[in-house]
């Protein structure tokens, strides 16, 4: 995890990404899995709910017309979870560099997806959070702006690991010296 | 959908506007040209659904004939159709007219199936009455044209509308559950795999 260290840009720009990126991904996993239908009690309801809800972002899976039918239920019943965990771990900054670039990854496809549907005149919504949005430059603007932090992230949590901060090393060195 | 008995001998029994008639498990305001089933059955289901709405033509056409056949028929569920026309698309309300129109002659299935099938048609092109015209005979026609002009449908269009607004319906397809006192409102297309699960757990419930 980051040691405590003054700011630079690089740290600055990994707690951005980190907060803002984990913080959406839990967000957009969350809503996929547990809205709009939200009845919670008891058990057979809420699996119904979910049922429901994954159902519906299937749809919007579908709807991209990029997947096979496998592919699509695939994604629709591991996508929102993935979301959640990965986002969880990206939040909490442990082995940042494996799950940033893991987020970076799903980030840079969907961009790639959604700019597809965009530049084809595909008239679908997106299945990003539980309320369809319409693709318009707007959606295009934003993900590639996120995707641009997502790689940013993930490029200074590499060069972060490889060159910490002198104080950050200092306590490295500290601790990887035998005890008395 | 079967009329299952219930639309045909509404119709007869009433004059040109229907009157709405309480329903078991505390649903009111149902119009019986638009339910189907016996009022008795253990589970209420009210679907509001608009007719340009592509996931309700999905329930409507994949969902609902098995419903029917198994649960509805059966005495298990009371289906209840509610029209909840949104506002941004441009021809629903007037379908629901026409659907309603069809019902109160006893014709709901032709013309509503008539109405999802063609769903791209119309919305495009606005060409309602043609569509409904295509399923049903010129002297039928010629009834539901009336009834349309008439202007008595409205308010039950109307009247739909408050209740999903009641209900917090904010997107259709909507199914609202009774069952034993309770309410479980649903948003979004169902499978009917998914539905007759739910269907069995609720009816067996004690």
């Amino acid at each position: 995890m980051i040691e405590a260290s003054p700011w630079n840009l690089r740290r600055v720009v990994l707690w951005i990404g980190r907060l803002l990126l984990g913080g959406i991904f839990i967000y957009a996993g969350y809503s996929k899995i547990f809205l709009p239908n939200k009845n919670l009690w008891p058990f057979f309801i809420l699996k119904f709910s979910i049922s429901l809800n994954l159902g519906n972002f299937r749809d919007q899976v579908e709807a991209f017309k990029m997947l096979p039918p496998w592919g699509v239920q695939f994604v629709a019943h591991t996508l929102p979870f993935t979301e959640v965990i990965l986002g969880f771990l990206v939040l909490i900054g442990w082995r940042l560099r494996i799950w940033a670039s893991l987020l970076t990854f799903i980030m840079i496809g969907f961009f790639v997806v959604v700019l597809r549907a965009y530049l084809l005149h595909m008239n679908i919504n997106c299945g990003c959070f539980a309320t369809p949005e319409p693709i318009g430059l707007r959606k295009i603007l934003e993900d590639a702006a996120l995707s641009g932090l997502a790689v940013l992230m993930t490029i200074f949590a590499f060069v972060e690991a490889r060159q910490p901060h002198p104080w950050a090393a200092a306590e490295k060195a500290r601790d990887s010296l035998p005890a008395r | 959908m079967t009329s299952a008995g219930t639309s045909e001998n509404a119709a007869e029994s009433r004059n040109a506007s229907p009157q709405l008639a309480p329903a078991d498990g505390g649903v009111t305001d149902v119009d019986p040209h638009k339910a189907f089933g016996s009022k008795n059955a253990p589970i209420i289901m009210e679907v509001f659904s608009d007719f340009q709405c592509p996931a309700c033509k999905t329930l409507f056409l994949t969902t609902n004939r098995q419903l029917m056949d198994n649960y509805v028929t059966t005495g298990k569920v009371y289906l209840i159709h509610r029209d909840f026309p949104l506002p941004m698309h441009a021809h629903s309300r007037v379908a629901a007219r026409y659907a309603r129109a069809a019902a109160e002659i006893g014709k709901v299935e032709p013309a509503e199936k008539a109405l999802f099938e063609n769903q791209e048609k119309w919305e495009q092109s606005g060409d309602i009455d043609g569509t409904v015209a295509a399923v049903l005979s010129s002297a039928d026609m010629t009834k539901v044209r009336a009834l349309v002009k008439g202007g008595t449908l409205e308010p039950l269009i109307d009247k739909d509308v408050q209740l999903g607004q009641m209900y917090r319906v904010n997107q259709t397809p909507t199914t609202v559950f009774h069952s034993k006192g309770q309410t479980y409102p649903y948003s979004s297309a169902m499978s009917y795999e998914i539905l007759h699960q739910f269907l069995d757990q609720l009816l067996s419930q004690k």
